[in-house]
């Protein structure tokens, strides 16, 4: 009777089904994202204006208003700000999708080495891992892309390396966390080998968190695809939503015709809102502690 | 204190592997010469042009392998010699750029962070007392859109409301004003910095505190008397604050990001159009120079965030 | 200022604590939990009471209901007098000035009841400060000897330390200082000995009784082990699913035992099962599921407090000992070797 402890909550435990459960914001930022996607997918095969074409209205001086033909009005150049948005799409969620795949590949590599392995190989990688995030990430963004020609490719590149880590620990957290369960335990006994083991019994349980965080990275490569427009070194061929932004955010412009500039910063924003908000509930349905980002 | 020197001694070989991955990519990756000479360091056709490049190889020691000229570089880095501006005519030292540039950016992040912190705790004190009232849910909502809005969209659109429309704040950094109208200037830009870092520390903090006030000791305070607003204040607050602090330096290596980008929508001739322009001008000194000190200014935040755990935690200074 | 006048409080005749028909029920997403289904008794001043119940019976809620420390899903029904005023309703604002001044609570663990990163020191002068306006140096002086009082040695150190600095019984002891700060009329321990370790339990418990003589105060001991009330308290409550359902002297109680682990009794054997339903209550007499001598009568109908031989002894139970029925059964489990011990060593 004396071992009897007195643990009685005193606050409601969280309920299970709360938790448990994603929602229904989540099931409307994944069809926003899904739009999204599938209009910058099939974007040469919509029924959309050329984005390059110069819409000029005679005796009247660009940018236009948003119109019935032009839904978001068009830039100085009089090009159609809706398709531009939409074809922009294509860079801008490309360099996402490549970049978050990329930290994906490589940091879910590194991390799980870093987990299964513990020793040298943690310690090795795991300072990797430090090294990388001890450059504001911007900052390292910079270094490379001053140094490399501004192609889509040096960009998702750029902003892959730059995922490496955060995804690289999350793998690493979770891989060890799982290293010492009963069946990881138990396939060890049973002499499987370590590939075989960290293909199919940790892997798969990797992979969730990992997923979680893939929607998430990708919110933060989109941005940062910006942050770099911004500073004159997104790609230097093709229109991105950062460029686009870019553009309409010189003072005189802003001032005439701040659609130039709030058309994209929009879509921008409820896309970047609605990865957040999805990814932010996939991690919590799959319980990723927030402090292991 | 052996703790101390291993976190010490984890400084600075970070600092020594970050610094050489900069120097090494900006060596290997970019051409030295070539920014020295400009196109003429192409010119190895006539004897003249042999020479010259020679005599630039020899004055830059570029002929030296790639460890020695580093730890030549990071011996005048420490001594707050950045090398010299080859892009600019008379070739004027990095150091001056620094000095006239990081005040301003340094400022800039100061003010933000600031800011951040004075908004961020009464509002998640607000909230986190309050947790799950309608007024939570629309504070966690406002926070989660700031947190998705990136700064540079916020700067538009802040640019937008507050220069263009109500013309409350002047559109142009005027270095020539006085301190306390440049201070004023750069306050929007701030702000725009501000917000988001806010609304993330806000997030982070209201959950720790909401675990926090469910621990015992609170009850015991309220037990006692003490009034909601002091168990909030002197029991709550400073127990909630360790990963507050720990994303409030990590967060710190996003503002630099963001300061830079800020800076170009407000025109302030700060680090980030340094940067910017040498990299048009592929003035590469200048580039190293600044990210490796903002890098190690980030590096060195991080180890503080350390001592200041000792601080706040008798545990942490105990052991 | 203070919404209730404090000079009223020790009237002669009027109890310190009045109970009446107290629930309290916790709003959840599985429905309303009674956690305290109607508890009714009365408490003299200078008098201790020891609420005895298995985990999860209701006590720790019931002392919170009467001091008012519940969360906001609590909703309480009832009446709580408190020196003959009605403390029910109150808010936390005005109870604020009845917490540590008049009533104080020592917890369970004091490794969390302490505030981990503040000075021993401080954490006692505080209500000091706040209920006796005390200047810095008076308060200091009476939080030295409040440690001297509950016997912690090298007192003026311990002021400037910080709880992890002292063991789990001295710092049940500052928890003890920081409840009796200001002189209360009433105070609650709550399973304060639980998280101790055995030869500290019994000093603790001393020192609560000592102090309880020494200021003429009430006090309301939880735990779930009834060694501890015994020999520690003037009355015994038991507590089973939320309900009062034996209420008495503790002589008299302990006389009515024959076996200490009794189940038919006192509900507070390590009997196999689980505490009822708080959502769903069992029909009838809610130990019935679990209890060994139940008759059909059990599940039907709910039994209520009656007195015993000994009128200040009450108890909820159709078969009591002494019950031919109770008897009968008994013989029958004595005979089978049925025991309660064997039944938890099956389970
Ligand atoms: N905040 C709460 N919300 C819902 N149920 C609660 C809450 N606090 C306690 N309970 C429930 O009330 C019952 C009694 O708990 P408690 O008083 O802590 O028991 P104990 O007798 O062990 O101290 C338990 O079933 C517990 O789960
Ligand atoms: S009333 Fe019946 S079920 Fe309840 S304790 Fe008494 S004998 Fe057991
Ligand atoms: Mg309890």
């Amino acid at each position: 009777m004396t071992d009897e402890t007195d643990v009685a909550p005193v606050v409601a435990p969280a309920d299970e089904t709360t938790t448990r459960k994603l929602g229904i914001g989540f099931w409307i930022s994944v069809t926003w994202i899904a739009v999204v996607v599938l209009a910058a997918l099939l974007a040469p095969w919509l029924p959309l204006k050329d984005p390059d074409a110069n819409f000029i209205v005679p005796g009247e001086r660009p940018p236009y208003s948003p119109n019935g033909t032009h839904w978001f009005g068009t830039d100085q150049d009089a090009r159609d700000l809706f398709s531009r948005t939409i074809f922009g799409a294509r860079i801008s969620l490309t360099v996402g999708f490549v970049a978050i795949a990329c930290g994906m590949v490589f940091g879910g590599a590194l991390g799980i080495l870093a987990g299964f392995f513990r020793g040298w190989w943690d310690r090795i990688i795991s300072f990797v891992f430090l090294v990388l995030l001890s450059f504001p990430a911007l900052v390292l963004a910079i270094l490379i892309t001053a140094l490399l020609e501004r192609s889509q490719r040096t960009i998702s590149n750029t902003l892959g390396i730059l995922s490496i880590s955060p995804v690289g620990r999350v793998a690493r957290a979770t891989t060890i966390s799982f290293a010492d369960r009963e069946f990881v335990l138990a396939a060890r006994t049973l002499g499987a080998k370590n590939s075989r083991i960290i293909i199919r019994e940790l892997l798969p349980n990797v992979l969730i968190p990992m997923g979680a965080l893939a929607l998430l990275g990708m919110a933060v490569a989109v941005v940062a695809e910006g942050g770099l427009a911004f500073l004159g070194l997104s790609v230097a061929k093709g229109s991105t939503w950062g460029k686009l932004i870019l553009n309409g955010s010189g003072s005189r412009l802003l001032a005439d015709s701040p659609w130039v500039a709030f058309a994209p910063i929009l879509v921008l924003f409820i896309t970047v809102l609605a990865l957040n908000f999805a990814g932010d509930r996939l991690r919590s349905y799959f319980d990723v502690k927030e402090t292991s980002l | 204190m052996s703790y101390w020197l291993q976190r010490l001694g984890a400084a600075i070989a970070l600092l020594l592997a970050v610094s050489m991955l900069t120097f090494g990519a900006m060596n290997l990756l970019g051409d030295p010469l070539f920014n020295i000479l400009g196109p003429s360091a192409g010119d190895t056709e006539t004897e003249e042009g042999r020479q010259i490049i020679q005599a630039a190889k020899d004055e830059y020691n570029l002929d030296d392998p790639l460890p020695a000229r580093y730890v030549q570089w990071a011996a005048g880095f420490v001594t707050g010699d950045f090398g010299v501006q080859f892009g600019l005519d008379g070739e004027p030292p990095v150091s001056d750029l620094i000095k006239e540039r990081l005040p301003r950016t340094l400022t800039l992040l100061i003010m933000a962070q600031m800011m951040a912190v004075t908004l961020a705790i009464p509002w998640a004190l607000f909230s986190a007392s309050r947790a799950d009232s309608a007024i939570d849910k629309v504070s966690t909502v406002t926070s989660f859109m700031f947190i998705a809005l990136p700064s540079f969209a916020l700067a538009v659109i802040m640019k937008y409301l507050f220069v263009i429309k109500f013309e409350i704040f002047p559109l142009i950094f005027n270095a020539a004003d006085p301190l306390a109208s440049r201070l004023w200037q750069m306050v929007l830009p701030a702000m725009v910095l501000a917000l988001p870092a806010a609304s993330v520390y806000q997030r982070l903090l209201r959950t720790d505190l909401i675990t926090t006030l469910q621990e015992d000791y609170i009850l015991t305070a309220r037990s006692k008397g003490v009034s909601k607003r002091n168990v909030l204040f002197k029991h709550a607050l400073r127990p909630s604050l360790f990963s507050f602090i720990t994303i409030f330096a990590i967060n710190t290596g996003a503002l630099i990001g963001g300061a830079l980008i800020v800076e170009q929508v407000f025109i302030i001739p700060g680090l980030g159009s340094a940067i910017v322009e040498a990299i048009l001008r592929e003035d590469f000194p200048v580039v190293l120079a600044i990210v490796m000190i903002v890098t190690a200014g980030f590096v060195v935040m991080n180890v503080l965030v350390d001592l200041i755990y000792s601080i706040i935690d008798p545990r942490v200074r105990a052991s | 200022m203070t919404a209730i006048d404090l000079s009223l409080r020790v009237e002669p005749g009027t109890p310190l604590l009045e109970l009446e028909n107290l629930r309290t029920h916790f709003k959840t997403e599985r429905g309303l939990v009674r956690a305290v289904d109607g508890v009714t008794f009365t408490l003299n001043r200078g008098e201790s009471l020891g609420i005895v119940g298995e985990s999860g019976s209701g006590k720790t809620v019931l002392s919170r209901s009467i001091m008012g420390l519940l969360p906001s899903t609590a909703v309480n029904h009832g009446v709580v007098k408190f020196a003959g005023r009605d403390i029910l309703g109150l808010s936390s604002k005005e109870m604020r000035h009845l917490w540590g001044a008049e009533m104080s609570m020592v917890f369970q663990n004091p490794l969390n009841s302490l505030n981990p990163l503040m000075k021993i020191g401080k954490q006692i002068t505080e209500p000091l400060k706040l209920h006796l306006n005390m200047d810095k140096i008076d308060a200091r002086d009476t939080a030295l000897q409040l440690l001297r009082d509950v016997r912690i040695p090298e007192a003026e150190r311990r002021l400037d330390q910080y709880p992890h600095e002292l063991s789990g019984g001295m710092r049940q002891r500052v928890m003890i200082a920081i409840a009796l700060a200001c002189g209360p009329t009433l105070l609650f321990a709550d399973e304060p000995t639980t998280a101790l370790d055995v030869t500290v339990q019994a000093q603790i418990l001393d020192l609560i009784n000592e102090q309880r003589r020494n200021r003429n105060m009430s006090v309301i001991l939880v735990t779930h082990d009834l060694g501890v009330v015994a020999g520690h308290t003037d009355q015994i409550a038991v507590m089973y699913g939320g309900k009062l359902v034996e209420y008495a002297p503790t002589k008299s109680l302990m006389r009515s035992i024959p076996r200490l682990e009794d189940p038919s009794h006192s509900r507070l054997a390590t009997i196999p099962g689980r505490p009822p339903d708080l959502v769903n209550p069992p029909k009838g007499c809610n130990f019935a599921p679990r209890c060994l001598y139940a008759q059909p009568k059990c599940h039907v109908e709910e039994p209520s407090l009656t007195p015993a031989a000994d009128p200040a002894h009450v108890y909820a139970c159709w078969y009591p000992v002494g019950t031919p029925e109770f008897e009968k059964r008994d013989a029958e489990l004595q005979e089978t070797g049925y025991m309660p011990d064997d039944i938890s060593a099956v389970s």
